[in-house]
C-alpha cells in the first residue's frame, strides 16, 4: 500500500441501538500519512465510528476497513494495525508506569529485549521518561495522557486513532502534542483525531471531517471546507471614524442580498455583513463608499476557521434538525477518496 | 430534616433491591411462623415450641444484620469522596457531625425499616407464648439494634479511610468478622479460668453481639454448657456497643474534613535509588520488597496473570508471604495445642476449627481477590484496552482465574501442616484429612467461580464484591442457621438436605466435627458442589465472552 493510498475507509457505515440512529450511511477515507481531523457535537457519533474501526463495535450495516484488513470479519488482525487511545485512561492500581507500558507490551506479545527499548523510545517521543517509575495513579491529567500516548504507539501500529488526546494538557504539552502528532503523520502514520479544541485541530489536520447526528455533513481540507460551508462570506468595513458609520450600514444593506445581516460597532467604528456576491461585484461597494466620503480606512474578507464552519453546520443543524440528513458541503459530499 | 438523611434513605428505597430486600424478608418471615403455628388440638404451655421459632428467628436477624448492614455505610463516605461530592459537602454550610448523622441515620432509618418488616413475626412468636419470661423480643430487637449501630458506625469509619469502594468492603468485612466472631476466641480458650486475661477475655468477647443474642434466647453463653456464668453478657454488650459506636464515630468525624481530600498518592521511591542500609532493612522486612524495579514479563507466562499480582495491593508477593507465615503458625499451634492436650479438646474439635479457620480464609479471600476481576477492568475503562490486545478472551480469563488460584492455592497448602501434625499423632486420620482437602479444594474453586461470576455481572466492583460475600455467606452460612434448629424446629432429614448444598458443613463433616458427623454429606456434596463449579465455569466462560466480542 503505497503513499496516497487509502488507510481507513468506510463505506455506508451505519449503527443502530434499538430505534436509535449512532451513525447513518458513513462514508470517508484517509489516505496515508495523513491527519484527519474528526469533528462533531456530542454524541453525534464520533465514538461509535472509533469504536467500528478499531473492532470494538459491529456495524448494523456497512463496510470499514483499516490497511485493507475488514473491521468485522479481521477484527484480530486489526488489533495490531490500529493504535487506540479511548478518552478513559484505564488505569491499573499499585502500577508502575513501567510496569504498565511492559504489560501492554507483552499483551501484543513483543519480544522482551524489544519491549524494553520500545517502552524507552514510546516514553521518550511522549515527553514521559521521568515518569517511568511513578505509580500510574499517581499521575496528573496530562501525564496520564502522555502515558496514554505512549501506550498507544508501543506496538508500533500503521494507524492511531488518538480520542481527545490534547484533553488535559498545558499550553507546552499541547504544542508539543501537536508537533508530535506531525512527525508522527511524518513518518507514514495515519491518524483519526478528535478534538474539541478546534483552532488546535485545524493547525495539524490535512482533512477535517464534520459528522452531526451520525451524518457525515462535511469532509475535505480546511479551505474546502470553509469555502463550501461559509457560502456567505464574512466582510468587515474599518471606518476612519464612528461618525458616519449609519450611512455605511445603510448603504451596505441598499448593495447586498435583501435581508442579509449587516451589524456595525460604533465604538470599533466597524460594519460588518455577510454576502455571496463575488469580488467584482464588491469592488463596486467600494467604490460606492469611497465615492460618498464615508472615510473607509479598510474594506476586506474576515478569514473563516473551523470554528466557524463547525458552527455553521451545528446551527443549522439546531435550527433545522431535518438538515442533518443532507450534506452541508455539497461540493465534498461525502469522503470517498478523491 | 437533616438533607443527607432524606436523599441517602430515598436513594436506598428507590432501588429495585430494597423493594426485593423487604418483599423477601416478609415472605420468609410470614413462612417462618406459618410452618411452626400449632395446629393441633393441643396448646404448648412451656413455650419450648415458641422459643424454638425465636432462636431460628433471632440468629437470622443477627445475620442478616451482620451479612447486610454492612455493605451501606463501608460504600457511604468512600464513593462520595471518588465521585467528588464529599467535597462539594464539606464546602457546604454542614458541620461534619451533621453529615456524618445524616449519613449514619439514612443507614439506620433502612435498617429500622427492615426490622419493622419482621415484627409481626416476632409478634407471632410472642403469641405463641414462653418468649416474655426472659425479656425475649424486647431484648432482642435491643440487641439488633444496637448491633445495626455498632456495625453502621464501623463501616463509616472503614469508608471513610479508605480510597476505594472495593477495599472499604472488605476493610469492613474483614472487621465485622473480627468483631462479632474472633473476640471470642480468648474466652472460649481461657473458660473457666480466673485472672485478669480471662476477665478481660470475658469483657472483650462482650464487644460481639453474639454472646448477647445467645443470652436473650436463653442459650446461656458461649462455651457455658449450660452451666450459669455469673453475670449478663447482655449487660455488657449494652455498655460496650455504644461506647464502642461512640468512638467509631468520633474517629470519623474527627477525620471528615478538608485534610480527607488532600492527601497527596505516593509515587513512591524506588528500593534501588534508596540507600544500601534502607535496601538492605527492606529485604528483611520485605523479602520480596514491593518497591523494587520489576523485570520485564516473560512470554511464557501469561501476562493478565502477572498484571492481576503487580497490580492487586494483595496480591503483591510480600504480603501473600506474610499472611501464608501468619496461617502456617496458627495451624501448627491448633495442632501443637491438641497434641499437647492444653484445653482438652479432641483432635476432633480441633480439626474442625483447623476447618473453620480455612472456610473463614477462604471466604474473606475469594470475594475480595475475584470479584473484581472483570468489574474493575470495566469500571476503570481498561477492559477496552484488553479488548485492543491480540489476547483471546480465552487466555484473559485464564490469567484472571490463575492470578486467583495461585494465592489461594498457597494460602490452603499453609494450613495443612496443622494436619500434618495431627496425622503424624493419630495416623488413622489419613482418610479424613484426605476428605477435608477435596472439600476445602472444591469449597475453594466454588468461591473463585462465583466471585469471578458476579465479578462479569456488574460494572462496579463495590456491587460485584457485596454479591460475591452475599452469596457465599448465604450458600455456606445460612444452612447452618437451619443446623442449629436442629431436632426442633428443624428434622434431621431437613437438616441433611440443607446441608448438602453446604461446602462448610461438609468439611465440617468430613473433619468428623461434634455436631455434623450424624449427618451423611459425602460425596453428595461433592456432586452438588462439583457441578455447581462446572456450571459457572460455563457461565463465565460464556459472558468473558459475549463482554470481549464487538458489541
Amino acid at each position: 500500500m503505497g503513499p496516497g493510498e487509502a488507510v481507513v475507509q468506510t463505506k455506508d457505515l451505519t449503527k443502530k441501538y434499538g430505534r436509535i440512529v449512532a451513525l447513518d450511511r458513513l462514508t470517508m477515507s484517509v489516505q496515508r500519512g495523513q491527519i484527519l481531523g474528526f469533528v462533531g457535537p456530542n454524541g453525534a457519533g464520533k465514538t461509535t465510528t472509533i469504536k467500528i474501526l478499531v473492532g470494538l463495535a459491529r456495524p448494523t450495516s456497512g463496510s470499514a476497513s483499516v490497511a485493507g484488513i475488514d473491521c468485522v470479519k479481521e477484527a484480530r488482525k486489526l488489533k495490531r494495525l490500529v493504535g487506540y487511545m479511548p478518552d478513559t485512561f484505564g488505569s491499573y492500581d499499585n502500577m508502575r508506569v513501567g510496569e504498565y507500558l511492559d504489560f501492554f507490551g507483552a499483551a501484543f506479545s513483543i519480544p522482551r529485549r524489544d519491549r524494553m527499548r520500545r517502552i524507552s523510545e514510546v516514553l521518550e517521543t511522549a515527553g514521559a521518561v521521568s515518569y517511568r517509575d511513578l505509580y500510574v495513579e499517581a499521575l496528573s491529567h496530562g501525564m496520564k495522557q502522555r502515558v496514554a500516548l505512549a501506550r498507544t504507539m508501543l506496538h508500533d501500529p500503521e494507524v492511531l486513532i488518538l480520542d481527545e488526546p490534547a484533553n488535559g494538557l498545558d499550553p507546552q504539552a499541547r504544542i508539543e502534542m501537536r508537533q508530535l502528532l506531525l512527525d508522527l503523520a511524518n513518518r507514514g502514520k495515519t491518524l483519526l483525531v478528535t478534538s474539541h479544541i478546534l483552532p488546535e485541530l485545524a493547525r495539524i489536520c490535512h482533512r477535517v471531517a464534520i459528522i452531526t447526528r451520525g451524518r457525515l455533513r462535511a469532509f475535505g481540507t480546511l479551505d474546502e471546507i470553509t469555502h463550501q460551508l461559509i457560502q456567505l462570506r464574512p466582510m468587515e468595513v474599518q471606518l476612519t471614524s464612528a461618525e458616519k458609520i449609519e450611512s455605511v450600514a445603510d448603504l451596505v444593506r441598499r448593495y447586498i442580498e435583501p435581508g442579509a445581516e449587516v451589524r456595525s460597532s460604533p465604538t470599533e467604528a466597524v460594519v460588518w455583513f455577510r454576502t455571496a456576491k463575488r469580488e467584482e461585484e464588491l469592488a463596486g461597494l467600494l467604490r460606492a463608499l469611497v465615492a460618498a466620503d464615508l472615510r473607509v480606512a479598510q474594506f476586506r474578507e474576515v478569514q473563516t476557521d473551523l470554528e466557524e464552519a463547525f458552527m455553521t453546520v451545528a446551527l443549522s443543524d439546531r435550527e433545522d434538525p431535518e438538515s442533518a440528513s443532507q450534506p452541508i458541503a455539497k461540493a465534498v459530499s461525502t469522503g470517498e477518496a478523491r | 430534616m437533616n438533607p443527607i438523611i432524606r436523599r441517602e434513605l430515598l436513594e436506598l428505597l428507590r432501588t429495585r433491591k430494597a423493594l426485593a430486600l423487604q418483599l423477601g424478608l416478609a415472605l420468609l418471615c410470614a413462612l417462618l411462623v406459618l410452618v411452626r403455628w400449632p395446629t393441633g388440638a393441643t396448646a404448648d404451655l412451656s413455650g419450648a415450641r415458641s422459643l424454638e421459632v425465636l432462636r431460628v428467628f433471632g440468629y437470622g436477624l443477627l445475620a442478616g444484620i451482620l451479612l447486610l448492614v454492612p455493605a451501606f455505610p463501608a460504600t457511604s463516605l468512600v464513593r462520595e469522596k471518588m465521585q467528588g461530592t464529599l467535597a462539594l459537602l464539606l464546602n457546604s454550610p454542614m458541620r461534619p457531625w451533621s453529615i456524618y448523622l445524616g449519613k449514619l441515620g439514612g443507614i439506620l432509618g433502612f435498617t429500622a425499616i427492615l426490622l419493622v418488616m419482621t415484627m409481626p413475626a416476632a409478634a407471632a412468636c410472642y403469641a405463641l407464648g414462653g418468649t416474655g419470661s426472659s425479656g425475649g423480643i424486647l431484648n432482642l430487637y435491643g440487641v439488633l439494634a444496637l448491633a445495626a449501630v455498632q456495625l453502621a458506625t464501623l463501616g463509616l469509619l472503614v469508608s471513610c479511610r479508605s480510597r476505594s469502594t472495593d477495599g472499604a468492603l472488605r476493610g469492613t468485612y474483614a472487621l465485622v468478622l473480627v468483631i462479632c466472631v474472633l473476640t471470642l476466641g480468648p474466652y472460649e480458650l481461657l473458660r473457666g479460668q480466673r485472672g485478669v486475661a480471662a476477665e478481660a477475655a470475658s469483657w472483650l468477647r462482650c464487644v460481639s453481639p453474639i454472646s448477647a443474642l445467645m443470652e436473650v434466647l436463653s442459650q446461656g453463653d458461649l462455651g457455658s454448657h449450660g452451666m450459669a456464668t455469673g453475670f449478663s453478657a447482655l449487660g455488657r454488650y449494652a455498655l460496650l456497643a455504644p461506647i464502642f459506636s461512640l468512638v467509631c464515630a468520633a474517629a470519623t468525624i474527627t477525620q471528615l474534613n478538608h485534610r480527607l481530600l488532600d492527601r497527596a498518592r505516593s509515587a513512591g521511591v524506588m528500593t534501588q535509588d534508596r540507600s544500601l542500609v534502607q535496601r538492605m532493612i527492606r529485604r528483611f522486612m520485605f523479602l520480596i520488597d514491593p518497591q523494587r524495579r520489576s523485570g520485564s514479563m516473560s512470554l511464557w507466562i501469561n501476562p493478565v496473570m502477572v498484571k492481576e499480582f503487580r497490580s492487586r495491593r494483595f496480591g503483591r508477593s510480600h504480603w501473600m508471604l506474610r499472611l501464608i507465615a501468619v496461617c502456617a503458625i496458627l495451624s501448627l499451634g491448633l495442632s501443637y495445642v491438641a497434641a499437647a492436650g492444653v484445653l482438652g479438646w479432641g483432635v476432633e474439635v480441633i480439626g474442625g476449627a483447623l476447618v473453620l479457620l480455612q472456610i473463614a480464609l477462604l471466604i474473606l479471600f475469594a470475594p475480595s481477590l475475584a470479584a473484581g476481576l472483570i468489574s474493575s477492568e470495566r469500571e476503570s475503562g481498561s477492559w477496552q484496552l484488553l479488548r485492543m490486545t491480540p489476547l483471546a478472551p480465552g487466555v484473559i480469563l485464564r490469567g484472571k482465574l490463575l492470578s486467583v488460584a495461585w494465592p489461594l492455592f498457597l494460602l490452603l497448602c499453609a494450613t495443612l501442616p496443622g494436619y500434618a501434625a495431627m496425622i503424624a499423632y493419630r495416623p488413622a486420620l489419613i482418610y479424613q484429612f484426605q476428605r477435608v482437602v477435596v472439600c476445602l479444594s472444591l469449597t475453594a474453586v466454588f468461591a473463585v467461580l462465583i466471585s469471578a461470576a458476579a465479578s462479569t455481572l456488574f460494572r462496579s466492583t463495590a456491587a460485584a464484591t457485596t454479591a460475591s460475600y452475599l452469596t457465599l455467606l448465604a450458600v455456606c452460612l445460612a444452612p447452618l442457621l437451619i443446623w442449629l434448629g436442629r431436632e426442633a424446629p428443624f428434622g434431621h432429614s431437613t437438616v441433611q438436605a440443607v446441608l448438602r448444598i453446604d461446602p462448610v458443613a461438609a468439611a465440617l463433616q468430613a473433619a468428623d466435627a461434634p455436631g455434623f458427623n450424624q449427618y451423611e454429606l459425602l460425596p453428595f456434596n461433592w456432586w452438588i458442589i462439583g457441578l455447581t463449579c462446572v456450571a459457572l465455569l460455563l457461565f463465565l466462560g460464556v459472558r468473558t465472552w459475549q463482554l470481549y466480542r464487538p458489541e
